[in-house]
């Protein structure tokens, strides 16, 4: 079979030469044969002659041949090839439309699909990465539906859990990088011995950390990636062991790792060790993961995820018989879940990827159902050719090929502009903000997605032709011949077929429509949130301050107040705090507090509140407001006073009933003694903390700085200019009080919460997107099938005219059909809008799944498009005159 | 044409194998060369050898090359493959067997049943 193949192919590949070869040899033969005759005595003419007619007709010989040769169903495909394009370009409006309906229904469809499968479908770039997975602590009662593992499960858990081949932690930061003066700043991550093994890639060159290099002071060691080394080293073959300034201190490269080693979403281009105190890894600490830290695992061959969950829940209990905390912990709802590394790396954008692939679909199916209409209509106008060669002797599977080849034809040349519009697409959502989605920047336009086009529109055309290819089969010859001329009537199969067509096509646009309007009311909604504070005039920076070149709390201190004294003296500056984490930045942590005297009622679980550290003069800089009492002050941090302010949903939850102004709290899961206890000074509005979207009030507490125990820095500046404009001069100060330190991550605060949104803004763009374009596809499709049938019953309307039907009666008769095509398409859309919206009600922000304005707005408009879609041709029947509709009677 | 036997249907692939292995031929070649080794008593019509050498070049039995002709012009030659010489040694022992199968029957007395 191959080697048949192997031959036609040889003969393809150089086809003008096999047919010179080929008329070359048989002229040889009768060259010869004349040649023979003429010494054999006969006249040279007479020979010549005699010569070609014992050879028979050279023509039937060359087309034994080819056959011979394999080469007649090549043939056939050429030459209908051929006649599908003369076709084609016979008709050029038709195979615009065509082409361009392909292109736009294949292209978004492309570029969801490019999306889909790097976010949700390629597995990660690891060895059997579908064994990894990720443990991560929940308490939903308290409110903390997800916490880091923390250093101490990681440590109870290593080799204790046969379900597990590897355990590894790891967490995200960045670090300062080269010598003072030229310092960079790089993103990293810190990882523990076994992270590379668990993955199951790792160094080429060099090794991995090792068991003594995870603690402080044996940390100073680096692996670095393949781009790092390349750019920084020089690629130098004896990198290892070579030193790297790092925060200031001596650090030796162990190892380098492949090209393309990326962990998940991670940026981090060197990887250091995951160093802990001895004290982090003890029990007490066991519920101190925190969003920063991240555990993974591998399963064993064979192991189920539920087998290790099963093992985690049974270590959980074990270890929770001599923890002090086990009572709070279990009331709050305490668990360790096992989840598989990918899909819980993904799953926040899952339904929205999913979502739009639909949306993309549906806009597929109407441009296919449109085109299939168009082509139904060019069928009609050819069914007496077809008949009458089907009625020669052309064969069912001749007609069928055809079709399929013409259908073909289209979409794949459609499918070539569409991996175009594909390839926009993708820029387009890169605009968009695609890449910080979780596996973003794996987005790829590549070989895979060509060859997914391509199968895409092979598929697409043979669906196509089936329809097709049924019209033109169907019925008797005898009134194929006769139908659709004068004297027939229009077949009514294909007809319904026809109107059929058009009912699904305004129902899945009323759908898409609808869908779209959902979100972007969602959209809408959740922009309309106030975030509890004045996000316009304010700038933010992150600073990140080394421990060891600021190593306490007094130092760090006095770093913020100088900063903080400069800028408020900058031009425009109305006000200027820190604090450790900006509200809606995605890193928001919680934590418990306890108030003092507060008793917890049976059932009533311990609850996660945000915490904050403050400095300067934040809450006036954010723009808070407040509610009662004061904001805390710079003087607050700089004396490191133990008060607090709380915000509403926190007051109104612990002291509903009086005053929370000198009530006392303390930081942490359990009271301690009154000298560590907190007396709340102010109470400030809620704010929006995790994003805009947020619907618990969970309840918020702010304290001094230095007190809150975490070290990140945000500089918060709010101006009476233009907020971006004011970086430069942040940039300066800094740099004034300490060349080393980089700023980064500036943005005003409406862009971060822009930025928020980027996962509701895209679907409901693209949605819009989808809907505009389908909003234009029916109305191609219903102005098409309601031109043809005007010019189908350009007789009838002739006849009747001529008997004294008026204008107004013709066109009445058109719009009444297209009103029942309108109807019935949009009852079905109502229906399937409806069950559309209750399904992606995770998509919903603030917006029931049956909205009725919505709803009637998108069956308005489709209703409005498809209507005036059939003016045209309706306007053009009644204003035809009788004599020209009966002239070709 | 004389005296000259009709062709069996499906010998004329086995004599063009034939007349190949024995020296590379071209068409013209072939059909003098199959009608000297069967004494002039098979003629082949001209039509049906082109389509019958393409067919078996099609599955690689025998192989094309252009050369010179014995009178200076271009022709194509065509010589056995290896799989061409299988086949060539399978079709002539299944046609001996055949063939004294039939003489045997053919050449049966009544005495002999």
């Amino acid at each position: 079979m191959l080697k048949r193949f192997r031959s036609v192919f040889r003969v393809l590949k150089s086809r003008s030469e096999f047919e010179r070869g080929m008329t070359e040899e048989l002229r040889f033969h009768i060259a010869q044969y004349t040649d023979d005759l003429v010494r054999s005595g006969m006249p040279p003419q007479e020979a010549a002659r005699r010569a070609r007619i014992e050879f028979g007709s050279l023509n039937n010989v060359q087309e034994e041949c080819r056959e011979a040769r394999g080469l007649n169903p090549f043939d056939e495909l050429i030459r209908q090839l051929r006649h599908a394009a003369r076709l084609l370009r016979k008709t050029p409006r038709f195979t615009v439309t065509a082409l361009a309906t392909v292109a736009v229904c294949l292209g978004a469809n492309l570029t969801i699909f490019a999306v889909v499968d790097s976010i949700l479908l390629r597995p990660l770039p690891f060895p059997e990465a579908g064994r990894l997975v990720t443990v991560f602590n929940t308490y939903p009662k308290a409110g903390v539906d997800r916490d880091g593992s923390s250093v101490a499960n990681y440590y109870e858990r290593r080799g204790r859990i046969p379900a597990f081949a590897g355990v590894a932690m790891c967490s995200y930061g960045t670090a300062v990088l080269g010598e003072a003066g030229s310092s960079e700043r790089e993103q990293i991550a810190r990882v523990s011995p076994e992270f590379f093994s668990t993955l199951g890639a790792g160094p080429v060159m060099g090794r991995s950390f090792t068991d003594e290099e995870t603690s402080f002071q044996n940390d100073k060691v680096v692996i670095l990636t393949d781009a790092y080394w390349r750019q920084h080293f020089n690629a130098d073959p004896q990198v290892i062991g070579r030193q790297l300034r790092v925060d200031g201190l001596r650090n030796t490269v162990a190892g380098v790792l492949p090209p393309g080693f990326r962990f998940l979403s991670s940026e981090a281009r060197l990887y250091f060790p995951f160093s802990s105190r001895p004290e982090d890894r003890g029990s007490g600490q066991r519920h101190s993961g925190g969003n920063s830290k991240h555990m993974i695992a591998r399963l064993k061959p064979g192991a189920t995820l539920a087998q290790a969950q099963a093992q985690i829940d049974a270590q959980n209990a074990t270890l929770e018989a001599d923890d002090p905390e086990a009572k709070m912990m279990a009331d709050a709802g305490f668990r360790s879940v096992v989840s598989p590394l990918h899909a819980d790396h993904v799953r926040t954008i899952r339904p929205a990827l999913l979502w739009m692939q639909a949306g993309a679909f549906a806009l597929l199916l109407i441009g296919a159902v449109n085109l299939t209409n168009l082509l139904l209509i060019r069928a009609s106008g050819r069914v007496k050719e077809t008949a009458v060669r089907q009625a020669l002797g052309a064969s069912r599977l001749h007609v069928v090929s055809e079709v399929v080849v013409e259908t073909t034809l289209l979409t794949l040349a459609g499918g070539l502009l569409g991996l175009a519009a594909g390839a926009g697409g993708i820029r387009l959502l890169s605009v968009l903000g695609a890449d910080r989605l979780p596996l973003g920047s794996h987005i790829a336009f590549d070989a895979r997605l060509a060859c997914v086009a391509v199968l895409g529109a092979v598929v697409m055309g043979l669906a196509l032709a089936v329809p097709i290819a049924w019209f033109n089969l169907r019925g008797r010859l005898a009134s194929g011949i006769q139908s659709e001329t004068r004297g027939g009537t229009p077949s009514r199969a294909a007809q319904s077929l026809r109107h059929g067509f058009i009912v699904a096509q305004i129902a899945l646009a009323t759908v898409l429509l609808s869908g779209a309007g959902l979100l972007g009311l969602s959209l809408e909604r959740a922009m309309a949130v106030s975030p509890g504070f004045r996000p316009d005039h304010v700038l933010t920076a992150q600073i990140s301050v080394p421990w060891n070149r600021y190593p306490d709390w007094p130092a760090r201190l006095a770093f913020n107040e100088r900063l903080l004294k400069d800028l408020s003296r900058q031009p425009g500056v109305s006000a200027a705090g820190a604090v450790n984490n900006v509200p809606l930045s995605g890193n928001s942590g919680k934590s418990a507090a306890t108030v003092k005297g507060h008793v917890r009622q049976p059932g009533e679980s311990p609850r996660g509140h945000y915490s904050y550290g403050v400095d300067g003069d934040y809450f006036a800089a954010m723009g808070f407001s407040l509610r009662e009492g004061r904001f805390l002050a710079a003087d607050d941090s700089r004396r490191s006073s133990r008060v607090c302010v709380v915000d509403e949903d926190f007051a109104r939850y612990y002291w509903p009933h009086s005053s929370a102004l000198g009530q006392h709290l303390f930081e942490g899961g359990e009271p301690t003694t009154d000298a560590q206890s907190f007396t709340v000074a102010g109470v400030v509005g809620a704010v929006k903390q995790a994003g805009l979207t947020d619907q618990t009030a969970q309840g918020a507490v702010y304290y001094p700085y230095a007190l809150s125990g975490n070290d990140r820095l945000f500089i918060v500046v709010r101006t009476s200019l233009r907020p971006e404009s004011l970086g430069l001069a942040l940039q300066e100060l800094v740099r004034q009080i300490d060349p080393e330190l980089p700023v980064n991550d500036l943005r005003s605060m409406d862009t971060r919460i822009a930025d928020s949104l980027v996962e509701q803004r895209s679907p409901a763009l693209l949605a819009g997107i989808f809907s505009l374009i389908a909003l234009l596809l029916i109305a191609v499709g219903t102005y098409g099938v309601l031109s043809y049938a005007v010019t189908q019953r350009r007789r009838e309307i002739g006849v009747r005219m001529a008997l004294g039907a008026r204008p107004e009666q013709i066109r009445g008769q058109f719009l009444a059909l297209a009103l029942r095509l309108l109807v019935a398409g949009e009852i079905l859309g109502i229906v399937g809008a409806w069950l559309t919206g209750r399904a992606m009600r995770t998509l919903l922000f603030q917006v029931p799944p049956l909205h009725v304005a919505t709803l009637a707005t998108a069956a308005g408009i489709v209703g409005v498009v498809s209507l005036v879609a059939c003016l045209l041709p309706s306007h053009r029947a009644a204003r035809m005159s009788p004599m020209e509709a009966l002239a070709d009677l | 044409m004389g005296k000259t036997a009709e062709l069996l249907p499906g010998t004329l692939d086995m004599l063009i194998l034939k007349a190949v292995s024995l020296k590379p031929l071209h068409g013209y070649g072939v059909l003098q060369r199959i009608r000297q080794i069967s004494g002039d008593a098979l003629e082949i019509p001209q039509g049906s050898l082109y389509p019958a050498l393409y067919r078996l070049e099609h599955q690689e039995l025998i192989a094309a090359e252009w050369g010179v002709s014995e009178n200076n012009r271009r022709a194509k030659y065509y010589t056995l493959t290896v799989a061409g010489r299988r086949r060539l040694r399978e079709e002539t022992a299944g046609w001996n067997r055949l063939a004294s199968a039939i003489a045997a029957a053919l050449n049966t007395t009544p005495e002999g049943v």
